[in-house]
């Protein structure tokens, strides 16, 4: 560790912008977005599940509400839901005073909370669709064999509407961890975050932003792979066999 | 008699797909007022064949002649090509296509359909144009149907407007690529009588068919097609009815 | 009423900036998208290899990362031409990139890629029997592309364009970022100096809404035009 330590120092000794130091920011940027995107995904995922089952209800009382979440959540930026959250946190009155503070003094709190409403929106139009899209014979089938709907929901209809949804989540991954370079908005020191002080510390947007658009082009054909891997794996049985 | 240009001189067509050879040197020359039917087997390279004349598909070797004019070639890297897509553009104004599937401009109503190419291609006034498409579909028994869409026609409509969409071009020849195959049977009489009496008028007609009445009631020649050699050619009387080789004759003999 | 502080007009010049924008931004992408399709679709393969890098590239880095490289980066490349044309030439001129330009060309370029896209899907869905109708009949290539291809791939192509208008107009709000004062801006700005975020950003929110609302209603009528001749029968 030591001796590699010295010989990028070495590497970097003639380099003015990419120091120890900024490689540092660099990857406390990275460890933030990742964070926040997986925390967010995990539990935008979890919320999606319920709400998209009962998008499908037929009480409108129940779909209705779920309908005008997606609605609202998917037709504005983020962007704006971020500082709607933000400063309508930090403008609570006496807010300062209390213990809560202590978890929403960061931005971080805030930006998890914008970022997992909109995601879970997004998933749960998926999986919507998803659901929606199950062969009427299945769900016929599994009628047959006399199963409940809770039943029939738990073994046939989500396994495979959760395999069909895979393409489409894995876009919606790739969106999230793009959309999340606006937590630098918020002063989240995410890996936008640490592109933007390069800049502006030494005034080199090239070499500071250049960077940062290469880690995320690495991070997005990672997941881009994954999901193919995925894919692969679990849609397996809906190719022709071959042979 | 003399100065008149021949209408299409085809000369030793030869095409190959990959490493298979569809086409193995064949000719064929439509003097004016010809019908010539091109039958044979699936797979005995008729379409192909018929394709090749307005170079739909690129021969890779062989020679086209149209109203006198010789079609030029060069050589490239990836095969044979026309050397002038200007002179390619003209040929084919002067050799109206039919197709197996119609392909009746979808976006189009039929009257538009008509007059799309003598208006864009061949400059023509557009008052002139409709003038004329609507005698055509008068002829073709559509006049009613002027403005409707290919996708609001039965198939049989839509392949006699196709028609009156190539008569539109007033072409030296007319080259039908199995025009009744992709209709019902109940269709299928209406567009071979449009045909017939085309033939009646003397227009100079290449038919790709399996439509054996027809080759034999309007052709003035037939030429028998195996995997891509002429296997018997000549009048229908002859072809037709004393075939001579054992091919033909199963190919000819009543099906079941 | 809901009490604006004073901010209603600005916050009205601030959406016609967003509207302009997005207007701007989407013809661009349009052209861009036009000839990416066709460059992919060419047999060239020089044109192929930089259409793909290009859409790659867009498609692998987030739109605020590219804005600011733009819009950042932009600002001292252009410095760099103009200190070199002084040096050299003697000439002497400045030119400072405005905010609304960079951000028209930096939201025209990453949706250029998207729509890149969609126009080649929609390309190839066009029937192949309907371009050879057009060829036998003597069409040259322009003549096919604008009479038969385009109008046919139109059909195909407006739930895509569609799709990506509504997430461009959403990306808009992004330009707030490097200083451009469109409506989230104001309402940014106003929620800090007021307390009052949820008025401003609420109002903000309802906008986009409407925006979205009324685009999706054209595009419905443009669909029904495109589908001309499509789908009436059975």
């Amino acid at each position: 560790m030591e001796s590699l330590m010295t010989w990028l120092e070495a590497r970097l000794a003639d380099n003015s912008i990419f120091t120890l130091q900024t490689l540092e920011y660099y990857g406390e940027g990275l460890t933030t977005t990742v964070q926040l995107v997986f925390l967010s995904l995990v539990i935008g995922l979890i919320l999606a599940v319920p709400l998209a089952i009962g998008r499908g209800s037929k009480h409108r009382w129940i779909s209705l509400p779920i309908f005008f979440y997606c609605y609202v959540f998917r037709g504005t930026p983020l962007l704006v839901q971020l500082y709607l959250i933000y400063y309508g946190v930090v403008f609570v009155e006496g807010i300062q005073e209390t213990w809560l503070w202590v978890v929403l003094e960061k931005p971080f709190v805030p930006a998890l909370i914008a970022f997992t409403l909109n995601t879970a929106a997004y998933t749960t139009e998926i999986f919507r669709g998803a659901i929606k899209s199950t062969a009427r014979g299945e769900i016929e089938a599994a009628r047959a064999y006399g199963m409940s709907q809770g039943l029939m929901l738990r073994r046939i209809v989500l396994p495979s509407a959760f395999r069909r949804a895979l393409p489409a989540y894995g876009n919606e991954v790739i969106f999230m961890l793009h959309a999340s370079a606006i937590a630098s908005v918020v002063t989240i020191m995410d890996l936008t975050g640490a592109a933007r002080f390069v800049y502006a510390r030494y005034y080199a947007p090239f070499d500071a932003f250049l960077f940062v658009a290469a880690i995320y082009l690495c991070l997005t054909f990672a997941i881009l792979y994954l999901f193919r891997y995925l894919e692969k794996r679990l849609l397996a049985h809906l190719k022709p066999a071959s042979g | 008699m003399a100065d008149t240009p021949i209408p299409l001189e085809v000369r030793n067509i030869k095409k190959r797909f990959g490493d298979t050879e569809v086409l193995k040197g064949l000719s064929l020359t439509a003097q004016k007022g010809d019908v010539i039917t091109l039958i044979g087997a699936s797979g005995s390279g008729k379409s192909t064949f018929l394709r090749c004349m307005n170079l739909l598909e690129q021969p890779d070797e062989g020679e086209l002649v149209v109203h006198g004019e010789q079609i030029l070639f060069k050589e490239t890297s990836k095969g044979r090509e026309p050397a002038d897509w200007k002179q390619v553009v003209r040929m084919r104004a002067k050799l109206s296509m039919v197709f197996q599937g119609f392909n009746l401009w979808a976006h189009m109503t039929l009257l538009e359909n008509v007059i799309e190419a003598p208006v864009h291609v061949l400059g023509k006034p557009k008052k002139e144009a409709i003038a004329h498409a609507r005698e055509l579909l008068e002829r073709v028994g559509l006049s009613a149907r002027a403005d409707a869409y290919p996708a609001q026609m039965s198939g049989g409509q839509q392949q006699r407007g196709a028609i009156a969409r190539a008569l539109a071009m007033d072409p030296e020849v007319m080259l039908f690529d199995e025009p009744t195959s992709a209709l019902d049977p109940e269709l299928v009489g209406d567009v071979l009588k449009v045909m017939r009496d085309l033939a009646a008028e003397g227009r100079t007609m290449i038919v790709v068919t399996h439509e054996m009445a027809f080759a034999r009631d309007v052709s003035s020649q037939v030429i028998y097609l195996h995997e891509g050699r002429v296997e018997e050619a000549g009048a229908p009387a002859d072809v037709l009815e004393n075939p001579r080789s054992e091919r033909l004759k199963q190919f000819l003999a009543p099906k079941h | 009423m809901i009490d604006l502080h004073g901010y209603g007009p600005r916050l009205a010049e601030g959406a016609l900036i967003t509207i302009e924008l997005a207007v701007l931004s989407l013809v661009l992408a349009i052209l861009l998208g036009l000839a990416t399709a066709s460059a992919k679709m060419s047999r060239n393969w020089v044109l192929h290899r930089v259409a793909t890098l290009y859409t790659t590239i867009i498609r692998g880095v987030p739109d605020l990362v590219l804005m600011m490289l733009l819009f950042f980066g932009g600002q001292i490349g252009i410095n760099m031409i103009t200190d070199m044309l002084y040096d050299r030439f003697g000439v002497d001129i400045f030119i400072n990139v405005n905010e609304f330009i960079a951000g028209v060309v930096t939201i025209g370029l990453i949706f250029g890629a998207y729509m890149g896209e969609t126009f080649r899907g929609a390309f190839m869905a066009v029937d192949a029997g309907q371009i050879e109708a057009g060829r036998a009949y003597g069409m040259n290539h322009w003549l096919v592309f604008r009479r038969i291809r385009f109008p046919q791939m139109m059909r195909h192509a407006i739930p895509g364009l569609s799709n990506n208008w509504m997430v461009l107009l959403k990306t808009t709000a992004l330009v707030s970022v490097i200083g451009l004062t469109d409506m989230v801006r104001v309402a940014s700005e106003a929620s800090k100096a007021t307390r009052e975020p949820f008025t401003f950003m609420i109002i903000v929110a309802v906008i986009y809404l409407l925006i979205a609302s009324l685009s999706e209603w054209g595009f419905a009528r443009l669909q029904k035009r495109y589908d001309v001749g499509y789908g009436e029968a059975d």
